[in-house]
């Protein structure tokens, strides 16, 4: 931690840019495992508003579909990324109660329907997923309290708790949401439209490009900051509640 | 009110004007309105004002509802200007009518130093019912405006909020989206504090183009309707709503359930202000039939 400290002051940095080879192999495998799109928490379900702009002619193309993952990123960051890096610090801390308001503010933010029970779904299957493969205690209290009720339980929420209880750094479960993110709408995609591995790994690569000028962004921000504006989103998630033809959850 | 704001959105816009220093006199506006129920129709009884913002006697024209007390909320500053702060507060006593708006579209204009705000706290009393409709605001070039709206509601009470946000001075050398900062926070709450949703949006078209596709798209004018009022209504209106990506009219259309059974948010984009109000109108008009019983009435002959 010394050497580290001494290494990082010498290139006038700060903590926010540690190269990767300070990270611990075991948090890079964590990262692997609860970024992955494989993750058994019904991500496969939902398109994030995808489904709806193709059926509507808005999303037609990788060019088109790249647009609309760069803009939903962006905006998750300063909302879902927000609500993440402000329940990592209250786990960090063992603290409930905080997670309790972080969780309510995430949750009454989600104006759309379908958003709100993306995130309930997600948020609790992880936090079961959690409960039985790890034996964490803040993670239990909180699988109890979604299950009386007390609590939302979002997703951005879970995610931090099971993170922030395996060792992982902020910056780094920031990371791991919005490549979730991404990897939600780029498979449903995959299932909706005429595209190869090839245009969304593409797509991937460069969504992934602006993860850490996001997170610079936002790393300081508090709950009553969170923000996004996706009107269009909004009204293609409109659509789909009263769509008839449907694969996805959103 | 509080002059320096502390919000992350403007933290770079913190300089004072070399006009008037914000907030002081002249910069401050305040309305305070106040209604109250009498036999045979709702009154406005309390009228707090101070210029630039203006307030004068509430009439009584909307033929429909011949007992609301209409109240045109003007501006003697041709508009918003830096190191404006302006608070307008309208509280409902229980069983009360009213229709509140402004008079002319808010201009929010140019900017080279310090920004504007407007706080709105808005409360309904028990069976109150409120339109609060204001003409579109118009953020001019390089303007900087920070709105937060604080509504306290009854769970019986009806409020329907519309705002409608143009991208600039759109035919005046086609100002299209070039004002630095709107941002926007709505947040609603029960009379004994229970939160029940926020909607907070920043715009920055000089950090992010907004015309991203999800985002505003090829669309110019984004209305946004908040409609509180109880589930019942909140069903029968969802229902009647037919969302729709019309590519012909180049129109858009949505509306979802708010959390916690607050009520609706109803989105419209648009290119013109024109269709974005009649999409407007035809849904307040919908909300009035099923919580009053009335449709809104005709658009005035010059509107």
């Amino acid at each position: 931690m010394t050497a580290m400290t001494i290494l990082t002051n010498n290139r006038t940095s700060t903590v926010t840019d540690l190269t990767d080879s300070y990270r611990r192999l075991p948090e890079v495998l964590h990262l692997l495992q609860f970024g992955d799109s494989a993750l058994p928490i019904g991500g496969f379900s939902f398109s994030n508003g995808l489904e709806s702009a193709i059926q509507e002619g808005i999303v037609s193309d990788a060019p088109s579909l790249r647009e609309f993952v760069l803009t939903v990123m962006h905006q998750s960051a300063t909302s879902d990324g927000v609500a993440l890096l402000c329940a990592h610090r209250a786990a960090r801390s063992r603290d409930i109660e905080t997670l309790m308001i972080v969780d309510r503010a995430t949750f009454e933010r989600k104006l759309n329907e379908e958003t709100r029970l993306m995130t309930v779904r997600m948020g609790r299957k992880l936090t079961e997923l959690a409960d039985a493969i790890m034996a964490d205690p803040l993670n239990h209290e909180w699988l109890g309290r979604i299950k009386r009720a007390q609590t939302a339980g979002t997703h951005p929420v879970s995610l931090a708790l099971v993170l922030a209880a395996l060792g992982v750094e902020a910056r780094d479960a920031f990371g791991a949401q919005q490549y979730g993110i991404a990897t939600t709408i780029l498979g449903a995609a995959l299932r909706l439209m005429r595209l190869s591995f090839v245009d969304t790994q593409k797509i991937l690569l460069e969504a992934t490009g602006t993860v850490a000028p996001a997170y610079e962004k936002v790393l300081d921000a508090e709950l009553n900051d969170m923000a996004s504006f996706l009107p269009m989103v909004d009204i293609l998630a409109a659509v789909h509640v009263k769509g008839h033809v449907r694969m996805f959850m959103n | 009110m509080q002059v320096h704001d502390t919000a992350r959105e403007l933290a770079n816009y913190q300089n004072e004007p070399p006009q008037l220093r914000s907030g002081s006199f002249g910069k401050v506006g305040m309305v305070r309105l106040g209604f109250e129920p009498r036999p045979e129709r709702t009154v406005l009884s309390t009228l707090h004002r101070r210029a630039p913002l203006i307030v004068q006697q509430a009439l009584y024209w909307d033929e429909e509802m011949p007992a609301l007390p209409c109240v045109s909320i003007t501006s003697n500053a041709g508009g918003v200007l830096q190191g404006d702060r302006y608070l307008v507060e309208i509280e409902m006593a229980p069983k009360t009518q009213a229709h509140v708006n402004t008079q002319a579209a808010t201009r929010i204009h140019e900017m080279d130093a310090n920004y504007a705000t407007q706080t709105q706290n808005l409360t309904l009393g028990a069976d109150s019912y409120l339109e609060y409709m204001p003409f579109p605001i118009i953020p001019h070039k390089h303007s900087r405006f920070v709105q937060r709206t604080h509504i306290s509601v009854d769970p019986t009470a009806t409020l329907i909020y519309s705002e409608v946000l143009m991208p600039g001075r759109k035919y005046h050398k086609s100002e299209l989206f070039q004002y630095d900062v709107f941002s926007s926070t709505v947040s609603a709450a029960r009379p004994d504090g229970t939160s029940l949703f926020t909607e907070k949006f920043i715009i920055e078209p000089v950090l992010t183009n907004v015309s991203r596709l999800g985002a505003m798209g090829s669309f110019d004018v984004f209305g946004n309707v908040i409609v509180l009022t109880p589930k019942e209504h909140a069903d029968r209106l969802l229902d009647a709503i037919d969302p729709a990506f019309d590519k012909a009219e180049r129109l858009a259309i949505g509306a979802s359930r708010l959390p916690n059974d607050a009520g609706l948010v109803f989105k419209v984009l648009g290119m013109e202000t024109a269709p974005v109000n009649a999409a407007i109108r035809k849904f307040w008009s919908r909300v009035r039939q099923q919580v009053v019983g009335v449709p809104a009435p005709e658009k005035f002959l010059w509107a």
